[in-house]
C-alpha cells in the first residue's frame, strides 16, 4: 500500500474554484472543497445540485472550464479516470462499475497495471484477502459478481479502489441500496479505513442520518454552489434538510384515511422466474382493497421487479393464482389487463415506460391505442391524442415545448409525471407503481407520492414497490417487507416499526405471519 | 470415403476459421453480420493477387490485408462514428458482394496453378485452424490482453474506468478479426475450391455467424460445431458416397441451410437459454460512447 | 475544428426533418455515383459520358425506359418487402427466397391449369391471373411467415434465418424447373415452361398492370404507418420491443405479421418478374440475378428512410441505373457488372451517410479576440 509518507491531518484532496458549465446551466459553480487524510468529508446535495458533476470532475470523467484540483499538494490536471486512479483516487459507484459475468477477482485486477500479461491469479488472490482481513471484508474471489448482493458487490468495487492503492475513496450514494445491516459494516469499515489514513468522501442525497454518523465534516450544494460548511458535531437532520432544500421540509406526509372497500387484487401463492431463470418468487400471497395502499418495501433484486412484472402481465407466472375483482387473470396478457382496469408504472421510466424517438402524443398512445375512441376500426385518432397530451402537459405540470417533442428531450421528473398522467387518467382498477419517485428531486417526488394519495381517494387499489423504507412507511396502509422473494409479513402502515421493518428487508428476522 | 473425410474436415477449416474471427469481434461487442463480405473480399482479391504474381504467399497475404481493411472500416463506422452495428455489417455484407462480383469476373474460372501441398493427406490450414482455436481459447481466458477484450464486450463503460482504452481493444479486435475472416475466404479460393465464380462463398459467412451464437463464444464448442457443418456441407455435395440414388441434387444442396435454421432453433431451448443468457457478452452490438 | 474565421462542430441532431433526411440520401448517391465512375476512367471512358448513356437509355430510349420500369416496379415491391419489417427493426434480407417461392407458386396455378402442357391453351384470364397472384403472395408469405414465426416464438436471429431461406429455395427452383423437375419447360434448357399467351398479365400502354399495384400498396403501406392502430404497434415494437411489450403490444404477432406482409409483397414482385413482363413470362434460367437485383431492395428502404412513398423515386433512379449500367457495359466495353459494383458502393456510402441522420455539422463564426 502507497502509505509512505503520509500523515494524519495532511491535505489529501483540495478543489479550489472547480466551475463546469453545460448550455443553459452551470453546474458546478465556484466549488471549493478540502478533505484531509484519515477525515470523512459529505458532499450533500439533492438531485440536481451539481453533485454529479463535482463528483466526475474529481474522479477525471470530467473536465472542468475553470479551477484547480491537488492532490496532495500537487496540483494535477486529469485528463481520463486513470489520471486520477493513477494519483490514487478510487470511485465506488451507485450503479456499480462491475462486469457481472466476470469473477470477483478478474474485476479486481481488471486494468490493473500489475496484472501481466499472463494472469496470475493465485498471487492476486492472496494479495486481496490480505486487504479483506484487514478491513473486515469475507467475499469469495472466483464467485461471478451477478451471483453477489448489492452489499457484496459494493464491497468488490472498494476493494478494486484499493488493490490499486487509492489513498482517497469517493463513495457515491454509499448506502442507497443496501440493507440496514450492510450499512452497519460498510460504516465499520469505512472507520477502519480512516484509521489508515485514507480520506474518504461520500456523496449523498438523501440518508441524511447516515451523514451524521459518518462523517465530520459536510459541504451542502445546492444549484451549483455551496450553501454551508459545517461540522457534523453541531448539526441536525432538520438543518441539514433546511441547507440542502433552501426552505424546511416536511418529513412526514398526511396519511389520508379512505373508508376499505372491497378486494380489488387477491394474489395466492404466487411464484415466478427471473431473467436467469431462477426461482426469484416464491409462492407470495396478499391482497389490495380498494381505497388502499398496499405497499412492499425491499432492497431491490428481491423479486419485488418480478411481482410487478407478472401482476402487469409482462411476465409468466409459475404457480399460483391472481384475482382482479375476483376474476381470475393469471394467463391473461397485458393487454387484456389494461383493458380490465390495471395500471402499470414501470421502474424502468425511459426503457420500458416510454418511447424516447415517439413524440408525447405517440407516447401517450401507449396506453391508449387499443381503446375503440381513440382507435375507431383501427384508425388512430391524432386529434383528440394530441388534445388529450396537452391535456396532461399542463395538469401535471410537464415541462416540455410542445406535445410533438420527443420523449427522449423531456428529463426524468417531467417523463415521470407524463407516464404518471398517462396510467392515472385511465382510472385503474389496480395501479402497480414500482420505483415511481426514484432518482426524482424532492419536489417531483411530492408531486408523485400526492397522485397517489388521490388516486386512493379515487378507491383505486395501489400496490407501491419501493426501497424507500421512509416513502413506504408514510404512505401505505400496509405494509409488506420482501426478501429473497418471499413476503415477510405484512403489517399495519401505522404500527410497523421502521428497525423492525428494515430487519426483515434484510432477511435478519424470521418470517412472521400476521393475517 | 477416407477422401471425404478429409475434404470435409478442410471444409471445417474454413468454417472454423471464419467463425473463430466473428467470435474474436463478438467477444469485444462488436458484431459484424458482414462476415460474408469480408470472406468474399479476401477469396477474390487473394485469387486474384496469386493468380496475378503466382505466389499463394503474397494472395493470402493481400487477403488477410483486405480482410483486416475492411475490419478497420467497420470498425470506424461502428466504433468511431458509432452507428448500428447491424446496418454496418448489412453494408459490408453487400459491399463485399456486389464490387466482388465486379472486380472478380474477369477472373472467372479455375486459378491454374499447382495445388497447395498436403500434409499427410489433410490441407496444412486443417492444423492452422487448430493451432487458432487453442490460441485464441488461451489468450481470452488466460491473459490480461484476453479479460480486456471480453471486459469491453461485456461492459464498456466499467472497462474504461477501470483504465481500459475501449477504442483501441475494439478496433485491435475487429482488425485481427477482418484478417481472419480475410485468410478464410482465401483459404477457400486458393486450397479448398480454387475456381473464381461470382458470390463464391455461398452463405458460409452467414452461416459462421450461425455457428458463433450456436458456440455460446467458447471456441472449443466452435471447432466441434464447425467440422459436423463441414461434414454436412460435404455430404450435400456428394450424397452418393453415403445415401446413393436417393433425393434429388438439388434437394440435397438444401440440407446445410436447413441445419443451420435447426440449429438456431435449438438454441431456444430452456437448457440452452440459461446458458447463452450468461455466456453472451453483454455490449454487443451496442455503439459505446465514451462518458 | 477551425477553419478560418470559422469554427467547424458536429451536433447532435434531436430531429430529422423529412428535407434533411432527403437532402442526406441525394447527397449519399452522387457520393456512390462519383465513386463508380471510376470505372469508367480505368476503362478510359468520360465518366459524364458514361452517365449520361446510362441516363438517356434508361430514360429516354423506347427500349430502354420499359425495361426501367420493369425494374423498377419490380424493385418498389422488393422494397416495400423490406420496409414492413424494417420499420418494426426487424432485417427482411429473404426477399430473395419469397420471390423465389411466390413465382413457383404463381406457375404452380398454370400448371393446375394444364398451362405447361400447351403453350396456346385458352385458359381464362380472369380467373387464373388472380389466382396466380394470390397464389404469389400466399407463397412468399409463407417464406416470410417461417422467419417471423422464428422470430416472434423463438427469438431467432430474422437475418440468419432470411439467408438461409434464400439458399434453400435458391435450390429449391432448379428442383422445380431443371432435370426432370416439374415445371421443367419443353425445351429442356433448364427453364421453367412458358405461359399460355391468354394468361399474359394485361398490358396498360405497355406496362404490366401490376405498376399499379406497386404503387398501389406504397400508398397503401404510407397510410397504415401514419395512421393505423398497426402501424403504430409495429413502429412501437421496432423503436423499443420492451416498451411495446408493457403497453400490450405482442412480441409475437408482430415479428409474423410483418413477415407475413413482407413475404406477400415479395411474393408479387416474383410473380411480376416471371410472369407480367413482356417477353418472360417464364422463370428464366437467370432467375439468380432476381434475387440479387431484390437487396437494391435494402438500398432503397433504408435510403427512403422507411418511407413507402419516398421509395418511389429512389426505385426508378435505381431501376433505371441497373438497367442502363447493363446496356453501357456492353455498349463501351466496361467490365461485366456495373449494376452489382454499384450496388456494393452504393449501400456502403448509404451506411457511412447514416451518421449524418444523427450529427449535423454546424458552421459557427467565431468571435474575434478583443
Amino acid at each position: 500500500m502507497p502509505m509512505e509518507g503520509i500523515k494524519r491531518g495532511d491535505t489529501a484532496l483540495e478543489a479550489r474554484g472547480i466551475t463546469k458549465r453545460y448550455p443553459g446551466v452551470v453546474a458546478n459553480d465556484h466549488i471549493d472543497f478540502e478533505i484531509k487524510a484519515g477525515e470523512v468529508h459529505a458532499i450533500l446535495g439533492e438531485n440536481g445540485a451539481g453533485k454529479t458533476t463535482l463528483m466526475n470532475i474529481l474522479f477525471g470523467l470530467v473536465q472542468p472550464d475553470e479551477g484547480e484540483i491537488y492532490v496532495y499538494s500537487e496540483k494535477v490536471n486529469f485528463r481520463s479516470p486513470l489520471d486520477a486512479i493513477d494519483l490514487g483516487i478510487g470511485m465506488v459507484h451507485q450503479n456499480r462499475k462491475l462486469i457481472p459475468a466476470h469473477s470477483v477477482i478478474e474485476n479486481i485486477i481488471l486494468g490493473h497495471p500489475r496484472a501481466g500479461n499472463i494472469l496470475n491469479l493465485k498471487r492476486t488472490g492472496e494479495e486481496i484477502t490480505e486487504l479483506c482481513d484487514k478491513y473486515g471484508y469475507k467475499i469469495d474471489l472466483k464467485a461471478k459478481v451477478w451471483q453477489l448482493s448489492e452489499g457484496e458487490k459494493q464491497v468488490v468495487e472498494i476493494l478494486k479502489a484499493l488493490y490499486r492503492g487509492a489513498k482517497i475513496l469517493i463513495l457515491d450514494e454509499p448506502t442507497s441500496a443496501l440493507a440496514p445491516p450492510e450499512t452497519k459494516k460498510l460504516l465499520a469499515s469505512i472507520k477502519a479505513m480512516t484509521r489508515d489514513e485514507l480520506a474518504i468522501i461520500p456523496f449523498i442525497t438523501h440518508k441524511l442520518p447516515i451523514v451524521l454518523t459518518v462523517s465530520e465534516r459536510v459541504t451542502v450544494l445546492r444549484r451549483g454552489k455551496i450553501t454551508a460548511r459545517l461540522a457534523t458535531a453541531g448539526a441536525t437532520e432538520e438543518s441539514l434538510a433546511k441547507e440542502m432544500v433552501g426552505r424546511e421540509v416536511i418529513f412526514r406526509l398526511e396519511r389520508v384515511e379512505v373508508e376499505k372497500g372491497k378486494p380489488i387484487l387477491q394474489v395466492e401463492n404466487l411464484s415466478a422466474l427471473n431473467d436467469k431463470r431462477f426461482l426469484a418468487l416464491k409462492g407470495v400471497s396478499f391482497s389490495v382493497h380498494e381505497g388502499e395502499i398496499f405497499g412492499i418495501a425491499g432492497v431491490s433484486g428481491n423479486g419485488q421487479q418480478v411481482l410487478a412484472e407478472v401482476l402487469a402481465g409482462l411476465r409468466k407466472a409459475e404457480g399460483g393464482k391472481v384475482l382482479l375483482d375476483g376474476i381470475n387473470i393469471t394467463h391473461s396478457s397485458s393487454l387484456e389487463r389494461w383493458q380490465m382496469g390495471v395500471g402499470y408504472i414501470p421502474s424502468e421510466r425511459v426503457e420500458v415506460g416510454s418511447i424516447g424517438d415517439f413524440s408525447l402524443v405517440e407516447n401517450v398512445a401507449m396506453n391508449y391505442y387499443f381503446d375503440d375512441d381513440f382507435a375507431k376500426h383501427g384508425i388512430m385518432d391524432h386529434k383528440k391524442l394530441r388534445k388529450l397530451t396537452q391535456e396532461f402537459i399542463s395538469e401535471y405540470d410537464v415541462a416540455a415545448p410542445s406535445p410533438n417533442t420527443t420523449a427522449k428531450s423531456l428529463s426524468g421528473g417531467n417523463l415521470q409525471k407524463l407516464i404518471l398522467a398517462r396510467v392515472i387518467s385511465r382510472k385503474p382498477r389496480l395501479l402497480i407503481a414500482n420505483l415511481p419517485t426514484q432518482g426524482l428531486d424532492v419536489g417531483a417526488t411530492e408531486f408523485v407520492q400526492n397522485k397517489l394519495i388521490q388516486a386512493k381517494k379515487e378507491k383505486a387499489g395501489i400496490l407501491l414497490i419501493s426501497e424507500d423504507l421512509d416513502e413506504i412507511l408514510s404512505l401505505s396502509d400496509w405494509v409488506a417487507p420482501i426478501y429473497e422473494g418471499e413476503l415477510m409479513g405484512i403489517f399495519p402502515g401505522g404500527e410497523a416499526k421502521r428497525e423492525n421493518i428494515g430487519a426483515m428487508m434484510a432477511g435478519l428476522k424470521q418470517k412472521v405471519e400476521v393475517i | 470415403m477416407w477422401d471425404f473425410h478429409v475434404r470435409s474436415l478442410d471444409a471445417s477449416t474454413i468454417l472454423t476459421i471464419a467463425a473463430l474471427s466473428e467470435l474474436i469481434g463478438q467477444r469485444a461487442g462488436i458484431l459484424n453480420v458482414g462476415i460474408e463480405g469480408v470472406m468474399l473480399f479476401g477469396a477474390t482479391l487473394g485469387f486474384i493477387a496469386a493468380k496475378i504474381t503466382g505466389s499463394y504467399l503474397l494472395g493470402f497475404l493481400v487477403a488477410i490485408a483486405i480482410g483486416g481493411l475492411i475490419g478497420l472500416l467497420h470498425g470506424f463506422f461502428s466504433i468511431t462514428l458509432g452507428g448500428d452495428q447491424v446496418v454496418n455489417g448489412m453494408g459490408i455484407w453487400i459491399l463485399g458482394f456486389g464490387l466482388t462480383a465486379y472486380i472478380g469476373y474477369p477472373y472467372t474460372g479455375p486459378l491454374g496453378m499447382e495445388r497447395i501441398p498436403k500434409i499427410m493427406g489433410l490441407s496444412p490450414f486443417f492444423f492452422v485452424g487448430i493451432a487458432l482455436i487453442i490460441i485464441t481459447w488461451f489468450v481470452l481466458s488466460k491473459t490480461s490482453l484476453g479479460l480486456r477484450i471480453r471486459s469491453v464486450g461485456e461492459n464498456p463503460s466499467v472497462a474504461e474506468v477501470s483504465g481500459i482504452n475501449v477504442t483501441r481493444t475494439r478496433y485491435l479486435s475487429v482488425i485481427t478479426s477482418g484478417m481472419l475472416m480475410g485468410f478464410a475466404g482465401a483459404i477457400y479460393s486458393l486450397d479448398y475450391n480454387p475456381v473464381w465464380n461470382y458470390n463464391f462463398i455461398m452463405g458460409w459467412g452467414f452461416i459462421a455467424l450461425a455457428l458463433v451464437f450456436f458456440s455460446m463464444w467458447n471456441p472449443f464448442i466452435l471447432l466441434g460445431g464447425s467440422i459436423l457443418f463441414g461434414s454436412l456441407w460435404q455430404l450435400s455435395l456428394n450424397p452418393q458416397l453415403v445415401l446413393p440414388g436417393i433425393l434429388s441434387r438439388y434437394v440435397w444442396r438444401m440440407v446445410p441451410f436447413a441445419m443451420t435454421i435447426i440449429v438456431l432453433l435449438l438454441m431456444s431451448t430452456k437448457w440452452f437459454r440459461i446458458r447463452w443468457g450468461a455466456a453472451k457478452p453483454e455490449a454487443l452490438g451496442q455503439p459505446y460512447v465514451k462518458g | 475544428m477551425k477553419l478560418g474565421n470559422y469554427e467547424v462542430k458536429l451536433e447532435k441532431r434531436l430531429e430529422l426533418t423529412a428535407w434533411e433526411a432527403a437532402t442526406i440520401s441525394i447527397l449519399a448517391i452522387f457520393v456512390a455515383l462519383a465513386l463508380v465512375s471510376f470505372i469508367f476512367l480505368q476503362a478510359g471512358v468520360n465518366p459524364l459520358t458514361g452517365y449520361k448513356e446510362i441516363f438517356t437509355y434508361a430514360f429516354a430510349n423506347p427500349f430502354g425506359l420499359p425495361l426501367t420500369i420493369n425494374r423498377s416496379i419490380f424493385l418498389l415491391l422488393c422494397t416495400c418487402a423490406f420496409i414492413i419489417p424494417i420499420r418494426a427493426g426487424l432485417w427482411n434480407i429473404g426477399m430473395a427466397g419469397q420471390l423465389y417461392v411466390g413465382a413457383l407458386a404463381a406457375f404452380a396455378v398454370a400448371f393446375a391449369f394444364g398451362a405447361k402442357e400447351s403453350h396456346s391453351l385458352d385458359l381464362s384470364p380472369g380467373i387464373v391471373i388472380p389466382l396466380m397472384m394470390v397464389a404469389a403472395a400466399l407463397g412468399g408469405a409463407a417464406i416470410g411467415a417461417i422467419a417471423g414465426f422464428l422470430k416472434g416464438r423463438f427469438n431467432t436471429n430474422e437475418i440468419v434465418v432470411t439467408m438461409m431461406l434464400n439458399f434453400i429455395t435458391f435450390w429449391l427452383v432448379p428442383f422445380m424447373i431443371k432435370e426432370g423437375g416439374l415445371f421443367m419447360g419443353a425445351s429442356g434448357e433448364g427453364e421453367g415452361f412458358k405461359l399460355s399467351s391468354s394468361i399474359y398479365a394485361p398490358l396498360i400502354m405497355g406496362v404490366p398492370f401490376t405498376i399499379f399495384i406497386a404503387l398501389g400498396l406504397a400508398v397503401l403501406l404510407y397510410f397504415l404507418f401514419a395512421k393505423t392502430k398497426i402501424g403504430y404497434q409495429i413502429k412501437a415494437y421496432g423503436l423499443s420491443p420492451a416498451a411495446a411489450k408493457y403497453a400490450g403490444i405482442s412480441s409475437f404477432k408482430i415479428p409474423l405479421l410483418v413477415f407475413i406482409m413482407g413475404g406477400a409483397i415479395a411474393g408479387l414482385a416474383g410473380y411480376h418478374y416471371f410472369a407480367a413482363v413482356p417477353g418472360v413470362y417464364k422463370i428464366t434460367k437467370n432467375y439468380g440475378d432476381f434475387g440479387d437485383l431484390a437487396f437494391y431492395g435494402i438500398i432503397c428502404g433504408l435510403i427512403s428512410q422507411g418511407n413507402p412513398l419516398a421509395a418511389i423515386p429512389f426505385a426508378l433512379l435505381f431501376g433505371g441505373l441497373t438497367n442502363g449500367g447493363r446496356f453501357v457495359q456492353g455498349k463501351l466495353k466496361l467490365g461485366f457488372g456495373i449494376d452489382y459494383a454499384l450496388l456494393g458502393v452504393l449501400m456502403i456510402i448509404l451506411v457511412a451517410f447514416q451518421f449524418f441522420y444523427r450529427y449535423k455539422i454546424v458552421w459557427m463564426k467565431t468571435e474575434k479576440e478583443k
